[in-house]
């Protein structure tokens, strides 16, 4: 079985910010300040990508981060799974 | 909310409050904006588009219609289109005269429009005189049909003297008819200004709603109480005044402002006749100013982590003073009511 898609929730919208990713939930509204800083553009989740679908030329670290900051963007429901 | 962040700075605002118009076929006494007649020279079908795309180049989140009543304006709904065009998302705040099956029906083909009525009051008789003659039942009735969509729908109603006892009614009337209560701040600006002692709540008032919001998390309020926030509500908004770090207002004629309540020559930030909206944004003196406001006269309160001094806009209608703390915050409204009782006492 293909492994699910996520993408951000159609409530939802990110841009860049100086500090990193700036999530906005209309469905509060509610914010989330995410300080990645360049590790992620903002269009990283306007299409659907599998949870392990990361950037390149990450390293170990900056990728298990990363990985964990995805969960927690879908459990918080700024992301979905399809 | 990480304040460290909002004072890094933002690329643009989270959200805009756009007054479409000052035309309004009300004349509710509470009006922010003294609306009824729409101002000479409000922007054209073309400029308010072009305020759209560069909007939308700001990537700004939220676009927060209000007025005046928007729907006055023949052009709004291809405003609306607009902004939806470009993924925009919108929230209309409305008094519901003028929404019929037809246009809620037009509205619901989106679904990045939410939209506010206005009420004020759970009783007839209370809602009428402060909005008018009539409004209650136009304005549940748009409710109505309202809620018989997906769009999302409040009802909201700025706490006043006269309502601040319906306000737990108000809660179960909008459950009642599948919609959510919002409650929004009276500022003493517009009309609201001209009969700030009539409608004012009292510090008793304040404290009592406070009180109520705290056991209500499903109520909201904009941010507007964030002055009075309790414990409870922490983290479910903002803890400072969001003006001209995560949002900001644009007047009918196009000039650009802090907020809704500070419209005046004093706080203009721009005009988008002759600038665009980032430059504003990134470079308007009194947007600077706001950016740089700290309170000190608040800073040894012991709620200063919760509000920050609270709404300057507040501060500068009664006191004149932008640095002067709010004068309706919960620690003051403690304040007075136990002055009260000592007065009385001696």
């Amino acid at each position: 079985m293909a492994a699910a898609g996520i993408r951000l929730h159609p409530a939802c919208r990110v841009r860049r910010e100086g500090f990193g990713l700036l999530f906005y939930d209309s469905r509060g509204p509610r914010l989330l300040f995410a300080a990645t800083g360049n590790l992620l553009s903002e269009d990283y989740f306007e299409t659907s990508r599998t949870r392990d679908e990361l950037p390149e030329g990450l390293s170990d670290v900056q990728r298990k981060s990363l990985t964990k900051f995805v969960d927690q963007l879908l459990e918080k429901g700024f992301l979905r799974e399809q | 909310m990480s304040n460290r962040y909002v004072e890094m700075g933002m690329r643009s605002p989270v959200n805009l409050t756009w007054e479409v118009s000052l035309a309004c076929n009300l004349r509710c006494t509470h009006c922010l904006s003294s609306s009824g007649t729409p101002a000479e020279d409000e922007l054209t079908t073309a400029e308010a588009l072009d305020l759209v795309e560069q909007v939308h180049r700001a990537r700004v989140f939220q676009i927060n219609f209000g007025g005046g009543e928007p729907f006055m304006r023949p052009d709004f709904e291809e405003i609306l289109a607009a902004c939806h065009n470009r993924g925009i998302m919108t929230c209309i705040s409305t008094n519901g005269t003028l929404l019929d099956a037809a246009r809620v029906a037009r509205l619901a083909t989106s679904r990045l429009v939410a939209i506010q009525v206005s009420m004020d009051g759970a009783k007839r008789e209370t809602c009428d005189a402060i909005r008018g003659a009539g409004v209650f039942d136009a304005a549940t009735q748009a409710v109505k049909l309202l809620a018989a969509t997906r769009i999302p729908t409040s009802i909201n109603t700025v706490l006043t003297a006269q309502n601040a006892d319906e306000i737990p009614a108000m809660h179960e009337m909008a459950r009642s008819l599948g919609v959510s209560l919002r409650v929004s701040r009276f500022r003493p600006s517009g009309r609201g200004a001209d009969n700030w002692e009539a409608l004012r709540p009292s510090p008793a008032q304040l404290l009592a709603f406070s009180d109520w919001l705290a056991a209500s998390g499903d109520v909201r309020t904009g941010d507007s109480f964030f002055s009075l926030t309790s414990q409870e509500r922490q983290g479910l908004g903002l803890n400072l005044c969001g003006a001209a770090k995560l949002t900001c207002c644009v007047g009918p004629t196009g000039n650009m402002y802090p907020c809704a309540f500070l419209q005046t020559e004093r706080f203009k930030a721009g005009s988008l006749r002759t600038e665009t909206f980032q430059e504003i944004w990134d470079d308007s003196e009194i947007y600077t100013s706001f950016r740089g406001l700290r309170i000190h006269s608040c800073e040894e309160c012991q709620r200063f982590d919760q509000c920050h001094g609270g709404c300057p806009a507040v501060a500068w209608h009664l006191k004149n003073d932008i640095n002067g703390g709010d004068p309706e915050c919960l620690e003051r409204c403690v304040t007075s009511i136990a002055d009260d009782r000592l007065a009385k006492a001696a």
